[in-house]
């Protein structure tokens, strides 16, 4: 028998650790490049589990002082766009978009993201979903990353997993911008919480009742050409919240129902809001009754000093 | 006291008047006069085209959503085809120097001749004066102006605010329609949209 060859065995080494190394990097996708950065999909769990629901992270880094923008994006630029290529029973529910940045100059507001961004997107996996082989999430990804220029930048992401029937346990390389997602993200209001809005002729006037006062709040809007982006937001203490006077866009041409948004206290304190408008009819109504009220109390009054005098 | 009395009611009408003067234009109301050289070298006043319908086009050569209408050949369409019925069109370059879309007369002139652009003029604004006297925020903001001088249309020019060519052909061309719906004695129905694009390179642009 022929004496092997000692690098012989240190090649198969060599090909065995190649072979594994490459094995670790396709469980974990690459980032893609875009302009001034890249992008990639993370996923929050080690598999998918039929049946419940997987977060996925579209994770931006980008370089500094430029910029992606935010589901409204404000006076320009425009948000990310996905299409996805998704398999049977796979189905994607709405991206949750944390706090924004005001980003532009003094006339002209933009509202997005410096840095890195994680965007999480919910993946819900139909009961019936085979466990046999891994699926492939894909999207493609339109995105303008801007910082004194726009830079359009279009890639197609994606991340394979494997199906199993159990619960899937977190993956520790992902917890990290999960976590600092989550924390980024809007908070819904606290029940106890009361906001109402009045539409007054150039603006609408935000009013919160939340039992503290309070001294800065910025909002930003959800969708478009409702407030003038770049106007100034003013405020008026309460003794248990604020008032914030926001000025309409020029493009509003109809009254709106709600206004919905972010609303942004303190660097760490951001909530969710979606308050209706008061009608201005209702408002008259409880103006009558105000009047009716005092009415009634002064006649009531009336009478009472009138009987007294008897 | 008479003459007090008049005296008061004028500076109440100017201070009335003071805001509305330096307010940005908006659909419905007067659009704001104001005078520019253009790239050719010639003095254009916007009160000189009562009468007829102007088109403001804001331009920046380096946005990639102008671009998507040039390379396209959408917006020298449109300039040649409403021009060719009458209506003023006018480029409006509101970058200021040093920024993006900035360029000299020379620069512009042959910009418009190698894009094969058909506009009226293009007017340089490098002080941004005209662009903030209508507010503009974008390239490519378009706003239209009706034969009485008021603002019927101000806002993007069509309904899909992306850089991709493809996405013109489909796309609801806002400044034809608005065009269109006036010329033929009807309201303009929409009338004011989001201005998708750019954002302006005024010369306050700090970051």
């Amino acid at each position: 028998m022929r004496r092997q060859n000692p690098n012989a065995d240190h090649l198969r080494v060599l090909i065995v650790g190649v072979a594994l190394l490459l094995c670790a990097a396709s469980a974990q996708a690459a980032a893609t490049p875009i302009p001034h950065g890249t992008l990639e999909f993370i996923a929050e769990n080690q598999w998918i589990a039929p049946g419940h629901t997987l977060n996925l992270g579209l994770h931006f880094q980008l370089e500094k002082g430029w910029h992606v923008y935010w589901v409204n994006p404000g006076d320009s630029g425009e948000p990310p766009r996905l299409t996805w290529h998704l398999p049977p029973g796979i189905t994607v529910g709405p991206m949750e978009w944390p706090t924004p940045r005001r980003l532009g100059t003094a006339t002209i507001a933009d509202f997005g993201y410096e840095d890195a961004v994680t965007l999480i997107v919910p993946i819900h996996a139909a009961a019936t979903l085979p466990a046999k082989q891994p699926v492939q999430l894909t999207a493609d990804v339109k995105v303008l990353v801007c910082r004194e220029m726009c830079i359009p930048g279009k890639a197609q992401i994606s991340l394979t997993l494997p199906i199993k029937h159990q619960a899937a346990p977190s993956d520790t390389r992902t917890s990290n911008l999960f976590a600092a997602a989550r924390e980024s993200l809007p908070q819904p209001a606290p029940g106890n919480w009361k906001f109402s809005l009045t539409d007054t002729k150039d603006s609408f006037v935000l009013s919160a009742n939340i039992g503290r006062q309070i001294t800065q709040a910025v909002f930003f809007p959800v969708a478009e050409s409702q407030i003038d982006n770049a106007a100034q937001q003013k405020l008026a203490p309460k003794p248990a919240g604020f008032q914030l006077t926001l000025r309409k866009s020029d493009q509003l041409l109809n009254p709106i129902e709600r206004l919905k948004g972010v609303l942004v206290l303190s660097a760490d304190q951001s909530y969710a809001i979606d308050v209706p408008v008061s009608k201005p009819r209702a408002a008259q109504i409880s103006e009558d009754v105000e009047i009716q009220l005092a009415q009634f109390a002064s006649n009531r009054y009336r009478t009472l000093k009138e009987e007294s005098q008897k | 006291m008479k003459r007090t009395n008049f005296y008061l009611i004028l500076a109440a009408l100017v201070l009335c008047a003071g805001p509305a003067m330096f307010a940005a234009a908006k659909v419905g109301e007067s659009a704001p006069d104001f005078t520019a050289t253009a790239s050719n070298g010639k003095t254009f006043r916007l009160a000189d085209y009562r009468g007829k319908y102007v088109v403001l086009e804001w331009h920046n050569n380096g946005c990639p959503y102008v671009g998507k209408h040039y390379r396209s050949g959408n917006m020298q369409r449109l300039q040649k085809e409403w021009t060719a019925k009458g209506v003023v069109w006018f480029t409006i370059l509101s970058s200021a120097p040093g920024q993006q879309g900035y360029v000299t007369a020379g620069e512009e002139n042959s910009y418009l001749a190698k894009m094969q652009a058909a506009p009226t003029a293009a007017l340089l604004d490098p002080t941004g004066e005209i662009g903030h006297l209508y507010d503009a925020k974008t390239s490519p903001q378009m706003v239209v102006i009706n034969p009485l001088g008021v603002v019927i249309y101000d806002g993007a020019i069509d309904d899909k605010p992306t850089t991709d060519l493809s996405d013109v052909p489909g796309a609801t061309n806002y400044v034809s329609l608005a065009l269109e719906q006036s010329m033929a004695g009807k309201q303009v129905q929409t009338s004011a949209t989001r201005p998708y694009g750019c954002s302006v390179k005024y010369g306050d642009s700090s970051h």
